[in-house]
């Protein structure tokens, strides 16, 4: 019954979306270390994370987004900018950077408003 | 250690690496016109080339080694052979009057400098990102 | 008018006794059952034959067990993923802070229950009888 506190879809997919804005950060910090190095491949979150996510949020069973794990993977997408093989480019890295930063505050947010909204109905007092 | 930032092993890897590249771009510089090296022969342009290693930290998702940290995989001499300059009033010119010069082009030089330069402010940015999500993190369920 | 009029004078020959059994019941009713057949009807019918008659559990306390149980399963969640945090292991910062979270609202949703069950007990206990 404790369980059922925290089970709300939102709150679960947005723990979700922080796990995967840890793992992306991680992603960039190895990708922009790498720029120089010759023939290193890009690294992001899955792309059917997103997907998984969105259907299980479709579905708003608990269990459903409690099983979407997000995990690494090579970006097959990126292409080679110059002829030692590095798929990393200097200005699309930076640009997710921003994004993860912003992400993240907004997931920060919404799981901080989730719990402060139930502390907020057990006692009945806001601070 | 406590891994509160992630990917900082990553990112302090290139710092390091990166400043070595720039020492030897400098080096590179300062030697541009360096006709008497200590063995005697014309300086010889040095290089850096990187590789992956293998992390000490495993990511969030305890999944495969997908993210590497950098290093230096070596520091050695460029293969181009000295370039020969015309000028016989130069201590170090033969007895044909052309003195062996550095085969060093200071405009590749710079464009290499900067290039390392927004490398390493890059990854700064990353370190600075990851701290003030970290901090964030910090907060999460407190009252503002 | 007194209500308690209604009440009429009961003839004591009234309060008749219930009617005796019939002789056959009555007959059959003497002869007593041999303890084994009793045994294989109380393990036909899974009764404990010698079982004490106790009360049975209230399904409130069952909830508020399970309750407890919860908020402790809570609590060793949240202690396990900061010992993985101060260990190194890579537990994510983010995955430590929102268990120690949810710990301290499950716990603070115990403590409010309680406050709650002894504030209306001590209300039972102040109204006069």
């Amino acid at each position: 019954m404790i369980d059922a506190l925290f089970n709300e879809p939102n709150y679960l997919a947005a723990k979700k979306l922080m796990d995967a804005t840890a793992l992306r950060q991680e992603a960039i910090a190895s990708n922009l270390a790498n720029l120089e190095t010759p023939h290193y491949q890009r690294v992001d979150v899955a792309p059917s994370f997103t997907t998984e996510l969105s259907q299980a949020l479709a579905t708003q069973s608990p269990f459903q987004i409690g099983s979407v794990q997000a995990r690494l993977e090579v970006d097959t997408t990126a292409v080679a900018q110059n002829k030692d093989g590095n798929t990393v480019d200097l200005e699309t890295e930076l640009m997710e950077e921003n994004k993860n930063v912003l992400a993240h505050a907004l997931e920060a947010q919404l799981i901080t408003g989730s719990l402060l909204r139930l502390r907020l109905a057990i006692t009945g007092r806001s601070a | 250690m406590i891994d509160m930032l992630p990917g900082i092993d990553c990112t302090t890897s290139a710092l390091t690496a990166e400043r070595i590249r720039l020492d030897v771009i400098s080096q590179n510089i300062a030697n541009a016109n360096t006709t008497r090296n200590i063995d005697g022969k014309p300086y010889q342009r040095q290089q850096v080339t990187f590789e992956t290693a293998l992390r000490r930290q495993e990511t969030g998702d305890g999944g495969g080694a997908l993210t590497h940290t950098v290093k230096v995989a070596h520091v050695e001499n460029d293969q181009r052979p000295p370039v020969l300059v015309y000028n016989p009033a130069h201590p170090d010119a033969d007895h044909a009057g052309m003195v062996a010069m550095p085969a060093i082009n200071l405009s590749e030089e710079m464009a290499d400098l900067i290039v390392a330069s927004r490398v390493f402010e890059a990854n700064l940015a990353v370190v600075k990102n990851s701290r003030s999500m970290t901090i964030q993190t910090l907060s999460i369920g407190k009252r503002s | 008018m007194n209500p308690l009029s209604a009440i009429r004078h009961v003839d004591a020959a009234a309060l008749q006794p219930l009617r005796a059994p019939k002789p056959a019941l009555e007959a059959r009713a003497a002869q007593t059952i041999p303890l084994e057949e009793l045994e294989k009807v109380a393990l036909e019918f899974n009764l404990n034959p010698v079982a004490k008659p106790e009360l049975a559990a209230s399904p409130f306390a069952n909830t508020l067990a399970q309750m407890v149980n919860e908020v402790g399963a809570k609590q060793s969640a949240a202690s396990n993923a900061v010992n993985g945090l101060l260990s190194g292991q890579s537990v994510p910062l983010h995955q430590a802070m929102i268990a120690m979270e949810e710990a301290s609202v499950s716990f603070q949703l115990m403590v409010e229950v309680r406050n709650r069950l002894l504030d209306s007990y001590q209300e039972l206990m102040r109204m006069q009888v």
